[in-house]
């Protein structure tokens, strides 16, 4: 039995088991313990990563427990509740999850949690962490709900901007979106690259900003009219299926402008919806978190780690590491906090304290996610901002560059 | 001057495309006076059913098209038997609840059996287009619009010319009347399910030929809504005028107004077209006009 297939009998069969978990009290297992609320999505739109991701940030716990939270004789107890990606579920298990859990942090997967949390945490006083980038309509001072990685319109900048150094020459780099209307974030990604070209106009000239279906019929004539603007770069921040039919219109027009994708449709998923990673030769991967690339990197050992020690069985790709790096940089606030309030009588609200009080270093996130301060003004770090780019160099993901400053992106 | 023909021609090769999925809400409605919601559900189905049968089982184009086509017409034969049989006879509300209903069930099935993943789908046409001159012409729509046209020439002279498709049409008329006529109403129910099914595959392989296949690929059955509304829900003929209308101004709306406004106005037009036409003629362009006696 394969992996996808061992996990995907998996994550069927977790939703139900779920709720006879419901039931089991939770297990004390050193002097303190407290509890983290996993919101998990094993049977919507994300079923298909929810494993990888679940066991990926579960493994990232259990490793602390058996490092720092042993040394600190405090316990992380976690739970996964399934919300199928859907706000309303979120809404309506919140009230149970509080009761019974009592968590001092809750660690969030998407959109949906933030919809339907957004206006509660700050009353009962709970932080959520995510593993994504954020939004830029979600970019509010005194946020309870985090990222550890800036927008995904900061992540685009950055990327175009080294594309630039990397050209060379004073003239503006060419580029293109190609976004859509079928979600409010997928217009937030566009508006805020387009307001960041609009202001530096010596750095980035936009040919055109396309906005088209989740599922496209056909790009070939928007991707000419691309490719006859001069288009040295298209931003897809969006879905694979986008990809693969911005790949096939430029495939068809003979136009060879590189693509920069995400985490969540990044070149593993959009090779293999293409039927294979090699048609994705010189394109690119961009975020502010570490590549999941076959170099040996702190990361990488890391991920070796806890497959060797802490039962991770999730292979290594993007979405692995998206978890990993969500549970690192929970567990290193979770840790600030015990540390300046002591292992007893810990609480959502110093988390959220500890948060703000100190960074949480690259050093403590395995090289994962860069340096991160947090402050109160934004949900995610506003400074020391980095993306990792990959790409695709004889059919293999490849680390391209990393630690790319991201430019400063005003507020949209 | 040539890329804006070029851009005339891609729209009406995509508004054929959607001619043909939208043959499939005709086919049905004229069987049985059914709205079928789930028309571009059966679009996803047998795109599965395509991919199945050519990247998993590994069968090759020329075995796996008219195998995927027959199974496709067997989950249409097995919708109606499971679905829509035991309600012959009952209001038409009735079945078009079932269809709705249907279209929640297939989404489920298909992420059940399938699940999320966005998967590759065999390329069935040729990638490279077709250039004549300076204009290029992607061949999946190129032939997708043979197709879309010969279906339509074929389907309209089996409605209009045949016995059988005259009786299919008594069928949608009044059930309890064509059957006591001697007409098999089960039977005319499910060859038109088994129609529409084929012919949403079909348009799934024109579609998706290529592209990746998820089930947000059902999302083209909303698309094909405004061209089936658009030409009336009666006539199949009707339909290609009406993917043309649609497909060439929603293009030209795509190429040339949405980068001076900077939206999507193209995913918009077709649906503005259809309802300017409906307050003007509530039966659609070629829809039947009927007179009910009191």
């Amino acid at each position: 039995m394969t992996y996808k297939t061992r996990h995907g009998l998996r994550g069927l069969l977790a939703a139900g088991a779920m709720a006879l978990a419901a039931t089991i009290p939770l297990k004390a297992q050193a002097e303190t313990t407290y509890n983290l609320a996993l919101l998990s999505d094993f049977s919507g739109p994300y079923a298909d990563i929810m494993p990888a991701l679940a066991s990926s940030r579960e493994a990232v716990f259990d490793w602390w427990n058996a490092t720092s939270g042993q040394k600190l004789g405090v316990t992380l107890n976690y739970k996964n509740y399934e919300t199928r990606y859907d706000a309303a579920q979120v809404a309506s298990l919140w009230p149970g999850i509080k009761s019974e859990l009592d968590p001092i942090a809750v660690v969030g997967l998407g959109g949906p949690d933030v919809a339907a949390l957004s206006e509660r945490l700050p009353e009962d006083k709970i932080p959520m962490f995510m593993a994504t980038a954020a939004y830029g309509y979600a970019w509010q001072s005194d946020a309870w709900i985090f990222n550890p990685r800036p927008t995904y319109s900061h992540e685009s900048a950055g990327f175009l901007s080294w594309m630039r150094e990397q050209r060379g020459g004073d003239e503006p780099l060419k580029v293109a979106i190609l976004a859509s209307e079928a979600s409010p974030a997928y217009v937030d990604m566009a508006k805020g690259l387009e307001l960041y070209a609009e202001e530096h106009p010596e750095e980035l000239d936009l040919v055109e900003i396309i906005y088209t279906e989740v599922q496209p019929t056909d790009l070939t004539a928007q991707m000419r009219r691309v490719a006859r603007a001069g288009a040295e770069a298209l931003i897809v921040q969006t879905n694979t299926s986008i990809v693969v039919a911005a790949k096939r219109g430029l495939q068809a027009n003979g136009a060879d402008i590189p693509i920069m994708m995400s985490s969540h449709n990044g070149l593993p998923a959009s090779g293999s919806a293409l039927g294979g990673l090699d048609q994705l030769e010189g394109d690119y991967e961009a975020y502010g978190m570490a590549v999941a690339a076959d170099e040996d990197t702190p990361a990488r050992q890391f991920y070796e780690t806890l497959a060797a020690d802490y039962g991770l069985e999730a292979p290594w790709n993007v979405v692995t590491a998206m978890g990993i790096s969500q549970g690192l940089y929970t567990v290193a606030v979770i840790g600030h906090a015990i540390e300046e309030n002591g292992a007893e009588g810990l609480t959502g609200e110093k988390v959220r304290e500890a948060l703000f009080a100190q960074p949480i270093t690259a050093e403590e996130t395995q090289g994962f996610l860069p340096t991160l301060t947090f402050t109160p003004d934004a949900p995610f770090p506003l400074k020391g901002l980095q993306v990792n780019v990959g790409t695709v160099k004889d059919g293999k993901i490849t680390i391209e560059a990393t630690g790319v400053d991201v430019p400063d992106v005003k507020k949209w | 001057m040539v890329y804006f023909i070029n851009d005339i021609i891609t729209g009406a090769l995509i508004g054929l495309l959607y001619a043909l999925v939208a043959m499939g809400f005709v086919v049905i409605y004229r069987a049985s006076k059914v709205f079928n919601f789930a028309q571009g559900e059966l679009v996803i189905i047998g795109g599965f059913i395509v991919w199945f049968t050519t990247m998993q089982v590994g069968l090759s184009l020329w075995l796996s098209i008219p195998l995927s086509l027959v199974l496709a017409g067997l989950v249409g034969y097995a919708i109606e038997r499971i679905f829509l049989t035991k309600l012959i006879g009952e209001s038409v509300f009735s079945m078009v609840m079932v269809t709705v209903g249907l279209l929640i069930l297939l989404r489920g099935l298909v992420l059940l059996l399938f699940g999320p993943a966005v998967r590759p789908f065999p390329i069935i046409f040729p990638l490279k287009p077709l250039f004549l001159g300076d204009m290029l012409i992607p061949m999946n729509l190129l032939i997708g619009g043979i197709i879309t046209v010969v279906a339509a020439v074929g389907l309209s002279w089996f409605f209009n010319r045949t016995r059988s498709g005259l009786r299919m049409t008594a069928v949608a008329e009044d059930h309890v009347v064509a059957s006591s006529m001697g007409i098999s109403v089960k039977g005319s129910i499910a060859f038109a399910w088994i129609l529409g099914s084929i012919l949403s595959t079909i348009g799934a392989m024109i579609f998706l030929s290529g592209k990746s296949l998820t089930f947000l690929a059902s999302d083209i059955g909303f698309a094909a809504l405004p061209v089936a509304l658009f030409a009336g829900l009666e006539s199949i003929g009707g339909l290609i005028l009406a993917g043309v209308i649609i497909g060439v101004a929603q293009s030209l709306t795509t190429n040339y107004l949405d980068p001076m406004i900077g939206g999507s106005l193209g995913s918009v037009v077709p649906y503005i077209i259809m309802l300017a036409i409906l307050l003007v003629r509530p039966t659609g362009l070629f829809g039947w006009r009927t007179i009910e006696r009191v």
